[in-house]
């Protein structure tokens, strides 16, 4: 094994036994899965460059040095082909696109392997073993003893050849072997994972390379937030031409997030007719049938005989998204009815569409929530949904894909919502579930001697209360209390529209924190008046138990619009930090308040 | 018939990418700023006048530079120091970043604490409230909406124009001292000088400004334009920084006030605020710090990750960028908790702080500059004479003040 930040520096030596130069890049030959090393670049007397033949000149080479089979004289230079990539120059450091993890990456170390003589890369090290070996060997192994200590191995994260594009050098004119990946041959929705995780001058590059049609395909996968800047950073003429090809659901979703002038040039250098049905449909409000319904539907009227309907499939409705119903509409495109795919295919050539035509069509209005449409659309097994407005004309269809994107989106909400995480845990061994709660551990431990912390500013207050104390484990727990029911509630009240306002919400928090508020303070009192201490010690304890909890109450109404993401997609971090987050305003507020209260009261 | 166009559409241009440059430079006066700026007005009178012109190209220049590696390469700063030095440098340049950025989060803090105690709260109140606030900010996204409020609000050092022409200072005396180098040969006046050094080109001002460029697409044929919103920005910081010592040394010099704590940093605008001279300047130390609060530790973060191949964003939570998370959030708690320790001198810190960038930003700069004159990396856009003449001027400059405190200090003349 050979790995590349090991091997530069190295000396080489001819067959004379005379030190010419040390390694400084090899190249490898591209076309293989797992390429041959081809040359030998190094850097001799005065740091100058020589490149040679690794077949023709490499006798033998180990850790200490490379040997070559002729002495320094009989040595013919070569220079670097253009289907040649330099290891050093083109990959270490450099970020790649691991295609088969679907990520960007930066190259840490190359391994190399010899094998019959014959020097082979057999990959990218991206992970944090090569970071620790290139800083320095000693500290892999230390590192790697370590982990194998509590049981894990500080695994190898190897990216081949084949399974890796360039960000940098342009691979175009390079032939590859058939399995070579590249970025550009994702399909599409790999593809937009890939091209979020770029940089806006990586991602030019890469749509530089993609013709309009797959560009198209690439934009109309990307996240909403990508899509109108990637659009932005095209030419207005490119922009315009991919545009086009797309649904115009989806051109009009990224046109919408445009700014004005932009949206306006590119709509006016659309084709017509395309232009004309994005207009349409920035009409409708976001996350409505309308906002995801497409225009591009294929109709018919009754007077059509089956053979002239799949004649006009065949003509114009080829590029339409969906065509496995085709709708029947009157003189005023008025929604009649509508025939399947199915019953064109089984009935006789000349039987009129009025024959077959299914009367009892299920529609919706363009301003019904888009959970409505694809409930719907889930409930009677629709592939395409016609979107009618109040007069039954068919305005457009909402088509399956885009029925289950809303599903994915919506149900996306509730899970992350309902378990407090965006991923489902997998099966983990037991020194992880330890690392990740001895994390939590550690919080805990801050927040303790946070709260040490705190009640040593409040020491004088302590000295005359001790029993303030008995109610602090109170006031934690009850602050755990309301901040997993105000998620609760939360999760209960479904999708973001339905969720009362924060005022809303404030204001009966309020209400239940002053009920909840008063009641713990009445028991506090009876408490400590039962244990028999002073009046006025019973008091100051209960107002500030009383005044703890009901603020407490009203800041854990806070809780879920901090918590969680503004499109209710997932929590920003850990839950539980947010739990802890409420104990310590509780404890500061009830520390706070008995201590201003002491001093407030009259002795 | 063209130029007449042209000048329309670069008008346009222009205020299209007016932002990254300003922000960043006015991130720059923050609470380490403001104090390293009064204490040297206050201690040394005009004297240290003329370092902060002999400065202002260099930052300019700087900053400059720093925008045009993003423009140029479409990479920020720790991208092109992996790709250029590997590893292991790239390890001591991360080191050193978040060594600075750390230093002056915590600086941060003892503004949000001393901001807070001149309206009499705690700072064992104030500074975990604020962590926690400026934590939130940014895993919770609104941070963006946010900044304006704050730069709005961290404007307020404006006020130090108008304060010093209030003061009646003796103008001839503030020309003169502005053009005329003058040192006093003690290890405090050296110190303050890499403080004040380091405060004005504060290293990681260079990562945060190329980030934006980068994070903005600017391209290089529009950094032609861009660049003016850099340069623009990072003159409006340093003539506020002047206006600050001038006012500092008009009003509090005379009457030997040593700053000590900020309440008499704050007393050098009572020419014009009068009895709300400390509401005032409590308002913007508390909001410059929070919004450098803010900035710092996800520079640093954005940074270290870009170098080493770490998923990084706001919009990635901490199962898809642990690294990201971790850094960023371990840079608030720690410089929060610094400020906890009891007793600590809070305007003392602020002033460390930006000795220690002071003392970091050659070393950074180094690699900037073998960056930028690599014609493999920048092409045509290589530094000029004039460039080169400025930013080595500043190494070599800084790394002398840092050799002459350090052998002032082992021979005891400290």
């Amino acid at each position: 094994m050979f790995y590349l930040t090991q091997m530069l520096g190295t000396p080489v030596v001819d067959a004379a036994g005379e030190t010419i130069g040390e390694i400084s890049d090899i190249a490898i030959a591209t076309g293989e899965v797992f390429p041959r090393v081809t040359s030998l670049a190094f850097l001799g007397p005065d740091k100058k460059p020589f490149m040679l033949s690794w077949r023709k000149f490499v006798e033998e080479i180990d850790e200490d040095r490379v040997r070559l089979n002729v002495p320094a004289t009989d040595i013919r230079f070569s220079y670097l082909q253009p289907d040649e990539v330099l290891l050093h120059r083109d990959l270490l450091n450099k970020q790649i696109v691991d295609t088969q993890g679907m990520k960007v990456v930066r190259v840490n170390d190359l391994k190399l392997s010899e094998s019959r003589n014959q020097l082979r890369l057999l990959g990218a090290e991206v992970g944090l073993r090569g970071i620790l070996r290139g800083l320095h060997p000693v500290l892999e192994r230390a590192v790697a003893r370590l982990t194998r200590l509590v049981g894990r191995e500080l695994a190898e994260n190897l990216i081949a050849w084949n399974y890796m594009d360039l960000l940098d050098r342009d691979l175009s004119h390079v032939q590859l072997s058939v399995t070579h990946k590249r970025l550009h041959e994702l399909h599409p929705a790999d593809m937009a994972d890939v091209l979020e995780q770029l940089s806006p001058s990586q991602r030019a590059r890469v749509f530089e390379h993609l013709d309009n049609p797959a560009a198209a395909l690439a934009v109309a996968a990307l996240e909403d937030e990508f899509q109108a800047d990637v659009i932005d950073d095209l030419g207005s003429q490119r922009a315009s031409d991919i545009l086009e090809m797309m649904d115009p659901d989806d051109a009009a979703d990224i046109i919408g997030d445009l700014p004005y002038d932009k949206a306006e040039k590119l709509l006016r250098l659309m084709g017509v007719n395309e232009a004309a049905a994005v207009r349409a449909l920035l009409g409708y409000r976001e996350k409505t049938a309308g906002g995801i319904m497409t225009p591009e539907v294929t109709t018919v009227t009754e007077e059509m005989t089956v053979q002239e309907v799949i004649e006009h499939l065949r003509e114009e409705a080829a590029e339409n998204e969906s065509i496995y119903y085709i709708f029947v509409v009157d003189d005023q495109a008025r929604l009649t009815g509508v025939i399947s795919l199915r019953d064109l295919v089984i009935s006789e050539p000349r039987t009129p569409v009025a024959d077959i035509v299914s009367r009892d069509v299920i529609t919706v209005n363009p301003d019904d929530d888009q959970e409505y449409v694809a409930e719907t659309m889930s409930k009677y097994d629709l592939l395409a949904l016609p979107v009618v407005d109040e007069t039954s004309t068919l305005l457009g269809i909402v088509t399956v894909d885009d029925a289950l994107e809303v599903m994915e989106e919506e149900s996306a909400e509730d899970l992350a919502l309902a378990t407090g995480s965006d991923r489902r845990f997998e099966a983990q061994d037991a020194w992880s579930w330890l690392g990740r709660k001895s994390g939590w551990l550690t919080v805990w431990l801050v927040l303790g001697v946070g709260a040490v912390w705190l009640l040593s500013a409040f020491e004088e207050t302590f000295v005359s209360l001790i029993a303030a104390a008995f109610f602090m484990p109170l006031i934690i727990r009850l602050a755990e209390e309301i901040s997993s029911h105000s998620l609760a509630v939360m999760i209960d009240q479904g999708s973001l529209e339905d969720r009362p306002s924060l005022g809303r919400r404030l204001v009966v928090d309020t209400l239940v924190g002053i009920g909840l508020g008063a009641v713990s303070g009445l028991i506090a009192f009876g408490m400590l008046e039962l244990l028999g201490e002073p009046l006025r010690a019973a008091v100051t304890i209960a107002l500030a138990v009383g005044g703890a909890v009901l603020v407490t109450a009203m800041a854990g109404a806070l809780v879920p619009y901090v918590a969680l993401r503004e499109d209710g997609s997932g929590w920003r971090a850990p839950s539980a930090l947010f739990s802890a987050g409420l104990a310590v305003v509780g404890l500061a507020v009830y520390l706070g308040l008995t201590a201003l209260l002491d001093a407030a009261l009259p002795a | 018939m063209t130029t007449k166009r042209t000048r329309r559409i670069g008008l346009f241009a222009v205020l299209s990418v007016v932002g990254p440059g300003v922000i960043a430079a006015s991130a720059g006066n923050d609470s380490g700023g403001i104090s390293t700026y009064s204490v040297a007005g206050a201690r040394y009178g005009y004297q240290m006048l003329w370092m902060m012109l002999v400065m202002t190209p260099a930052f300019v220049i700087i900053q400059e530079m720093a925008g045009r590696m993003g423009a140029v390469t479409g990479k920020g700063f720790s991208a092109l120091i992996r790709e250029r030095f590997g590893l292991r440098p790239t390890f001591v340049a991360m080191l050193l970043l978040l060594a600075s950025a750390a230093a002056t989060t915590v600086a941060e803090f003892a503004g949000v604490a001393a901001a807070m105690e001149m309206f009499g709260v705690s700072r064992y109140l104030s500074v975990p409230i604020a962590a926690a606030v400026v934590w939130l900010l940014v895993v919770r996204g609104s941070y963006r909406n946010v900044e304006k409020v704050l730069l709005a609000l961290s404007s307020v050092f404006v006020a130090y124009i108008v304060s010093a022409f209030l003061a009646k200072p003796d103008w001839l005396e503030v020309g003169r001292a502005l053009v005329v180098p003058s040192i006093t040969p003690t290890a405090g006046f050296v110190a303050l000088a890499i403080g004040l050094t380091g405060t004005t080109i504060a290293p990681w001002m260079q990562f945060l400004v190329q980030s934006n460029i980068v994070d903005k697409g600017t391209s290089a044929s529009e950094w032609k334009l861009a660049r003016w919103d850099v340069i623009a920005g990072a003159l409006a910081a340093n003539l506020v920084a002047m206006f600050i010592i001038i006012t500092t040394a008009t009003v509090l010099h005379p009457a030997g006030v040593q700053i000590t704590d900020a309440a008499q940093a704050a007393s050098a605008l009572a020419p014009l605020a009068g009895e709300y001279a400390t509401v005032l300047f409590a308002i913007g130390l508390l909001a410059a710090s929070v919004l450098s609060a803010a900035v710092l530790p996800l520079t640093s973060a954005y940074a270290t990750c870009e170098a080493f191949g770490w998923e990084a964003g706001i919009d990635r939570d901490w199962s898809e960028a642990p690294v990201f998370n971790g850094l960023y959030t371990a840079v608030i708690v720690l410089a929060a908790a610094v400020i906890m320790l009891p007793g600590l001198d809070l305007i003392a810190i602020m002033l460390l702080s930006q000795v220690v960038n002071g003392m970091m930003l050659p070393f950074l700069l180094i690699f900037m500059m073998r960056i930028i004159n690599d014609r493999r990396i920048m092409g045509s856009h290589v530094n000029g004479a004039l460039h080169n003449i400025f930013a080595w001027g500043t190494i070599v400059v800084a790394i002398a003040l840092t050799t002459v405190l350090m052998g002032m200090t082992a021979l005891g003349l400290a």
